[in-house]
């Protein structure tokens, strides 16, 4: 008999001790950002680079942080081939402003395009621990361009609709 | 609130082993006083003679007092527990649990209510060795539990690592799961001690092992009617504090070995 109360003890704090499964892991895919991939607008199967991109919400006062050890400006500027971006969970449309060569010198060189992300939402659920997580169905997207300064992004193609992991390109911009 | 939750059986599981100790002593000084008040009569009577001893049966019906009592002072929380065992021979008793419970479950991400009721059966067998005509029980073991219940999501976060268009408020499902079902087999260690004349007083702790589980689709079942909270994996514990009523219905002599020389007198 004492041996079952003392297991029971033991068991009973090794529990108290390891109760932590309501916090969520960092590696539990939740909501998925949409993943964009640039490519060679001459050579569509070569991935290119962009310089110093920023990428701003509509009506958000700051844009999207790509870098986040730097301390200045740059850390919302990517010279990258690949970024990801947070699409809306509370609206049906997303819309980015897409800033290429940005805070150059050479005013020309900034070249600005807005593009309107059209995508239907679904709520998924994850764990006690995550909540649930937003899923999306990537429909559509409209090109504006409301500096005038004409397109950057020639060609966009949805590649992947479902958007619920990051670990896939969902949208190919050629430029 | 889990650490409560183990930390409550903790305590009572120490009183558990202060209790034996105490109550021990005091149940032989009145059984010591008994025997002494009936030596000079059987001495009178016949010379050498132990009265015989018998073992009552019947069956024991109660209630949880720590699901009842819950209910008052956490608004979260309605439920009842019935239990009951009949004695089937010296040491095995037939056990079982009837109850109801609704929960609502607040995680930091979802609020959800699990409403049902449940049924637990199995037996429960006696190790504590008992003096003359005590009849205290430290129980081990076993059960199989079903349940049958539904849940419905109250409120719900969504997780978004990347908050840039801010942090959406909980949104509002109400969504109902209906025909659910759970069975699971649990250990159950208990104490009951008789606190006077047919009335036991009790606890005990259930380790669970849930074996089926129905799921709501697009949902996890939180909280189990009898089953509790569930875990990643698929164990369970549980608690209750009863008082019980002892029925007996028959009773039945004890044959000790040492009473073979002397006839038996009636």
């Amino acid at each position: 008999m004492k041996k079952i109360i003392s297991f029971l003890l033991i068991f009973a704090f090794g529990l108290s001790s390891c109760e932590k499964d309501d916090i969520c892991d960092p590696d539990t895919p939740t909501t998925p950002r949409l993943v964009i991939t640039f490519y060679d607008i001459n050579n569509s199967t070569v991935r290119k680079r962009v310089t110093n991109l920023m990428v701003i919400g509509k009506d958000q006062k700051e844009a999207i942080v790509f870098n986040k050890t730097a301390t200045d400006d740059t850390r919302f500027l990517t010279s990258g081939d690949s970024i990801a971006i947070p699409l809306r969970t509370d609206a049906d449309t997303t819309t980015y402003k897409f800033t290429i060569n940005s805070g150059n010198p050479n005013a020309s060189l900034i070249n600005s395009d807005e593009i309107t992300f059209v995508h239907s939402r679904q709520n998924s659920y994850v764990s006690r621990a995550c909540g649930f997580k937003t899923i999306f169905n990537l429909s559509a997207f409209q090109r504006a361009d409301p500096a005038g300064d004409s397109v950057w992004m020639q060609d966009i193609f949805i590649i992947n609709p479902n958007i619920e992991y990051e670990n896939e390109t969902h949208v190919k911009v050629f430029f | 609130m889990l650490k409560y939750f183990f930390s409550i059986p903790l305590l009572f599981s120490m009183f558990l082993v202060h209790a034996q100790e105490t109550a021990k002593p005091k149940e032989t000084v009145q059984e010591k006083q008994k025997a002494e008040i009936q030596k000079p009569m059987a001495q009178e009577a016949v010379t050498d003679t132990i009265l015989p001893k018998t073992n009552r049966y019947g069956l024991r019906v109660g209630v949880d007092l720590y699901k009842l009592t819950r209910g008052f002072y956490d608004k979260d929380y309605k439920g009842v527990e019935f239990v009951g065992d009949f004695r089937l021979t010296k040491k095995y008793y037939l056990a079982a649990e009837l109850g109801f419970e609704d929960k609502t479950t607040d995680d930091d991400r979802l609020n959800s209510t699990a409403t049902g009721t449940y049924i637990k059966g199995g037996f429960d067998y006696n190790t504590y060795q008992n003096w003359l005509d005590m009849e205290n029980l430290i129980t081990i073991g076993l059960r199989g539990g079903f349940s049958t219940f539904s849940q419905q999501l109250n409120t719900y976060k969504i997780y978004n690592a990347n908050p840039y268009w801010g942090q959406q408020a909980p949104l509002v499902s109400g969504e109902k799961y209906n025909g659910l079902t759970a069975a699971w087999l649990e250990v159950a260690v208990g104490m009951k001690a008789k606190v006077f004349n047919n009335v036991f007083v009790g606890f005990g702790v259930q380790l669970k092992l849930l074996v089926s589980n129905k799921e709501p689709g697009n949902f996890e079942n939180l909280y189990i009617p009898g089953f509790n909270r569930t875990y990643d994996g698929n164990f369970g514990v549980g608690f209750n504090y009863t008082v019980s009523y002892f029925i007996p219905l028959y009773k039945k002599k004890v044959i000790v070995p040492e009473l073979k020389n002397v006839s038996p007198k009636k």
